[in-house]
């Protein structure tokens, strides 16, 4: 008896440590591309695709960045992502409270047309709004892009928010109620504070969808108005391939929004499934 | 309609931002900013795109010039050509202001001028007011000029280059050593590239992978044709015995003889490995074949140049324009007209043909200067009476196919047919057979009647 | 109703109203307009196809005997295919191995999540250099072990593989996160019980565990599936619909279509069925896994 006991717990402990070993050098593996190309923005020109991991960090890249048009998409990036991000926000919150509140026969309707814009291609829409942008000229503006951004933001925002506005006890609201407060007074009041974290969580996602977009940048926009993942392309468009400065481009691009997911990687699932977890 | 207000608000941070960055720096390096006299054009910014050919590339260097004459900044990118006519088509379409000036792209110059979507310029050549005399229009080789026009006549372009295909070798010492001259035909031209691959460990043929330029000679050497009889019947005829036989042809040449990957070498990757001496024999643009004499070539000793081969049925050079053009929904067409006049003056390009070397030249003064025609002697020989040469042979007109208003169609699948060809995805006769039924079925879509 | 319900429901419907509008706005609208131009022959260089209807299922013949376009949805197949069950596959064995385990194992999940939250564009660039001969390390490492690899993105019979191990590695933390959620819910009672009885690892996973989380992988599965039609930028990046077409998948042909040649009334005529054919996929897949869950219960 004794025997087997300490058997059992012997293979636990090194299956343990074997497999913490693994996970080191499955997650090296598997993040090697990444750190390869972050590596690449600070390495100087002579030896960008060398391979010897001691070499004189420059940020020669970085500054030749800064001196470029890139500023000025990376400038258009923040106002895409940020504006689109506030205006689904602000339309979509109290749309999602209505529909978790609400009692709608439609809400189910509702519930499937939201999932239906979540999954039709972007083709569907690129189409469309570049035809139409170009007779209203809207083409090439950030307007016309936080416009497009709401396709997919504000769905996510009502689609996100429901099951946190759900799970505030609907007693406490009625209270609110019963001391007089309006519908909108009591939702500010108690169930906003209440489902902050979910806010924060949707926003910070419908940020990073924003700042991630490439197509709808891509076709509808030209110089202007050029968002930073356009710009990196137009980076590699150039002939020469300056790789230095691909490589410090993608790290930039890159890492607003590493950062942010960090900060909510726990409701990463939900909302890029868009409650696909909700059963 | 574009919203001002935010557009101040971004550009004036990053204006501010880089601005003050800045001040410091040119301070630094002793050029005070210009100061003192109101420009005629201050304030104005211009966006400004071209495919990167060696002369927008090199203009890039003398912007600033531009900058401190007229007090207009330049916003200028220079992406590859199938990007470059991509986004250009695709903003032209919108008839946008997106753009000051463009490039009119040789192949899409039917397109965008029968669209509507180009500037007409003759308003501005022809007034005193905005065309000084001494900028002298009629300088500018007739030819190169003549797919800028409109069926009227009118001018919608101010063409930069009339390039030309010839043939460069970075290792001539190589095929002299086999006793070998520059082939002369498709025969000798298999021939020396089978004696000369590998030695030295230079791989004997390299050719960028824009099919529908670099094997159209091929094509027509060996007697095919693009179209029935363009301008007037553009049935296309890709599917003859002898489209087939020539893109076997061309694709021995690129599989047997070139390097690893060359089918996907683009032009820029084959200047490189032709410059650094890694590739020896390639049908190049007379403007990338006169870099391999300019500085930073490792290779302008050992190189020699030739007219393209010619096939059984004679020897077609491809010729190509391209030139400046302002958009029809450019805000600012006065200010795009500076910059059109200034990087076409005799002054700035024939200083360019001085200090660069610049080979792809259109004002007949400066080709017959004798700063050019020195240039143009690249280790001995005369790439600039091959370039004239090859301009004199297209005149009997084998480039109409090419500024036919729906060839950028058919220049795709002849892309995607050589491609398949080149990777053994097909056969020749399989592929091309494919090119015609899609091409058809595209110019049918594009109202094209048949 | 009493007046204060009456009250409260109009306040609902303030609260969704204006979101129902935008919605209706930039959904709807530009599904009918989509709809609408995909029965004229729109060519912007010819201003009079715009409202051209008289031939409104011009389009769609076309696209019926249109070689390139079955092609396409071929290519688009054989991605899908391979990339969900690729995802699915490694996510649930990365999903196995966090499951639990010390703090090493739990900072590792922040870890895996990077190559899911990248901008696409990012993923391209660094697949570029990954699948560019002359400077990727990883061909490097395979020429130093003496199994030189040759260019697979302009291989056509490797071309697409090359893009689902790119899709893969950019993905599979989707359907970990997912598995991994499902995992710890999964009751430790008949783990506990399994154990006392001396289940291995496998019939562990077999009997036990796999039960429970199999509904989670479904749903992984269909996000992944709709998920993987819409693949752009990593075509765009690398292979550019190429070589050939081998790895031009249905997105992308709308897209030549419609941004590259202009032909907008065709492009929109591809979108059109592409979107039908994702809403009758997601139908199907809904039916066939609500039977499977009805029969699990």
């Amino acid at each position: 008896m004794a025997a087997s006991r300490s058997r059992v717990g012997w293979f636990t402990r090194h299956r343990n440590r074997v497999g913490d070993g693994f996970t080191i050098v499955l997650l090296l593996v598997v993040l090697f591309p990444f750190g390869w190309l972050v590596q690449m923005s600070f390495r100087p020109n002579a030896d960008i695709f060398g391979y010897d991991l001691l070499f004189n960090p420059t940020f020669a890249h970085y500054k030749a960045l800064w001196a470029g048009a890139f500023p000025a998409s990376f400038v258009n990036s923040i106002i895409t992502s940020v504006a689109s991000t506030v205006l689904a926000l602000v339309l979509g919150v109290p749309a999602s409270y209505a529909l978790s509140r609400g009692a709608f026969r439609s809400s189910r309707g509702i519930a499937l047309w939201i999932l239906a814009t979540r999954m039709a291609p972007p083709i569907a829409f690129t189409i469309p709004f570049f035809l139409a942008y170009r007779f209203l000229g809207l083409s090439d503006t950030l307007i016309g892009l936080i416009i497009v951004y709401l396709t997919f933001n504000l769905a996510l925002v009502i689609w996100m928010m429901q099951p946190y506005f759900d799970s505030v006890p609907r007693e406490l609201e009625e209270a609110a109620w019963i001391d007089g407060c309006g519908v909108w007074e009591a939702f500010w009041r108690v169930t906003l504070p209440l489902s902050a974290p979910g806010l924060a969580a949707t926003a910070v996602i419908c940020f990073i969808l924003s700042w991630n977009d490439f197509f709808y940048a891509l076709v509808l926009t030209r110089t202007n108005a050029s968002t930073a993942p356009v710009a990196i392309v137009n980076f590699i468009q150039y002939t020469g391939w300056e790789w230095g400065r691909i490589a410090a481009a993608g790290t930039m691009v890159m890492l607003p929004v590493v950062l942010f997911s960090m900060l909510v990687r726990n409701y990463l699932v939900r909302g890029l499934a868009a409650g696909g977890v909700k059963e | 309609m574009r919203t001002p207000h935010l557009n101040l608000t971004r550009r004036g941070l990053v204006r501010a931002g880089t601005g003050s960055l800045l001040v410091p720096f040119s301070l630094a390096s002793g050029k005070a900013p210009a100061q003192g006299g109101r420009k005629p054009f201050d304030g104005v910014t211009l966006n400004i795109s071209c495919w990167s050919a060696t002369y927008p590339t090199l203009l890039g260097q003398y912007l600033p010039e531009f900058t401190e004459r007229t007090g207009i900044k330049v916003n200028y990118d220079t992406p590859g050509f199938p990007v470059y006519n991509q986004r250009a088509d695709l903003e032209l379409s919108t008839k946008g202001s997106g753009y000051d000036v463009l490039n009119v792209t040789f192949i899409f110059t039917s397109r965008w001028i029968g669209a509507g979507w180009m500037t007409p310029l003759d308003g501005f050549l022809n007034d005193p007011n905005k065309t000084p005399a001494d900028w002298d229009a009629a300088d500018l080789l007739a030819g190169s000029v003549a797919p800028m026009r409109d069926k009227k006549g009118a001018i919608y372009g101010i063409p930069w280059i009339s390039d030309v295909l010839m043939a460069a070798s970075s290792r001539f010492d190589l095929l002299k050593a086999e006793g070998l001259g520059m082939p002369d035909t498709f025969d000798e031209l298999d021939r020396a590239m089978a004696l000369i691959n590998k030695k030295d460990n230079v791989a004997a043929y390299i050719v960028e992978n824009h099919w529908g330029w670099t094997f159209i000679p091929f094509l027509q050497g060996f007697g095919g044709s693009i179209f029935r009889n363009a301008p007037d019947d553009l049935m296309p005829t890709l599917n003859t015995p002898e489209v087939a036989q020539a893109a076997e042809f061309f694709a021995k040449l690129v599989n047997s003889y070139g390097p690893q990957a060359a089918a996907g070498y683009t032009y820029d990757q084959v200047n490189e490995a032709m410059r650094a001496g890694r590739t020896n024999y390639s049908p190049m643009n007379h403007a990338f074949a006169a870099l391999l004499g300019a500085e930073g070539s490792k290779v302008t000793a050992t190189s020699n140049f030739s007219m393209l081969p010619k096939g059984p049925k004679g020897r077609f050079p491809g010729v190509a324009s391209h030139g400046w053009g302002i958009p029809i929904g450019a805000k600012n067409k006065d200010a795009s007209w500076e910059f059109i006049k200034w990087s076409m003056s005799k002054e700035l390009v024939g200083r360019m043909v001085e200090r660069h070397g610049l080979g792809s030249v259109t004002r007949t003064s400066l080709l017959n200067s004798p700063a050019y025609k020195g240039r143009m002697v690249i280790n001995g020989v005369d790439t600039g009476k091959m370039f004239l040469d090859s301009i004199a042979l297209s005149e009997t007109g084998y480039m109409k196919y090419r500024t036919v208003h729906v060839y950028p169609q058919v220049n795709a699948q002849i892309n995607q047919a050589i491609s398949s060809v080149v990777s053994g995805q097909m056969k020749a006769k399989e592929a091309f057979a494919l090119a015609q039924a899609n091409a058809i079925a595209d110019l049918k879509r594009a109202g094209v009647r048949l | 109703m009493t007046g204060w319900d009456a009250q409260r429901r109009h306040a609902f419907q303030l609260g969704l109203a204006p979101a129902l509008l935008v919605l209706a706005l930039i959904t709807i609208a530009p599904a009918i307009y989509l709809v609408l131009t995909s029965l004229t022959p729109l060519n912007l260089t010819l201003p009079d196809s715009a409202w051209d209807f008289s031939t409104p299922l011009a389009n769609y013949s076309d696209l019926l005997d249109d070689p390139r376009f079955s092609r396409s949805a071929w290519v688009q197949a054989k991605l899908s295919m391979a990339t969900v069950i690729a995802q699915l596959l490694i996510g649930l064995g990365v999903a196995l191995l966090l499951n639990g385990g010390g703090k090493v194992r739990q900072f590792a999940r922040s870890g895996f999540l990077i190559p899911m939250v990248l901008p696409p564009i990012v993923v391209g660039l660094l697949w570029r250099v990954m699948y560019a001969v002359d400077i990727s390390p990883f061909h490097r490492l395979m020429e130093f072990i003496g199994l030189p690899v040759g260019s697979l993105i302009t291989n056509p019979n490797l071309a697409l593989t090359a893009i689902v191990i790119a899709e893969t590695w950019e993905w599979f933390p989707f359907t970990m996160l997912m598995v991994l959620a499902a995992l710890q819910m999964v009751p430790a009672a008949p783990i506990e019980a399994a154990r006392i009885d001396g289940a291995n690892d496998w019939q562990m996973f077999r009997y036990v565990i796999f039960p429970y989380i199999q509904q989670t992988l479904v749903v992984a599965g269909i996000f992944r599936l709709i998920d993987s039609i819409k693949a752009f930028p990593l075509i765009f990046v690398l292979t550019d619909g190429g070589p050939g077409d081998v790895t031009q998948v249905t997105n992308y042909y709308a897209y030549r279509q419609a941004f590259t040649f202009s032909l907008w009334g065709y492009g929109s005529a591809i979108a059109t069925l592409m979107v039908v054919g994702i809403f009758v996929l997601s139908w199907a897949i809904d039916r066939l896994t609500g039977t499977a869950r009805a029969g699990a219960r």
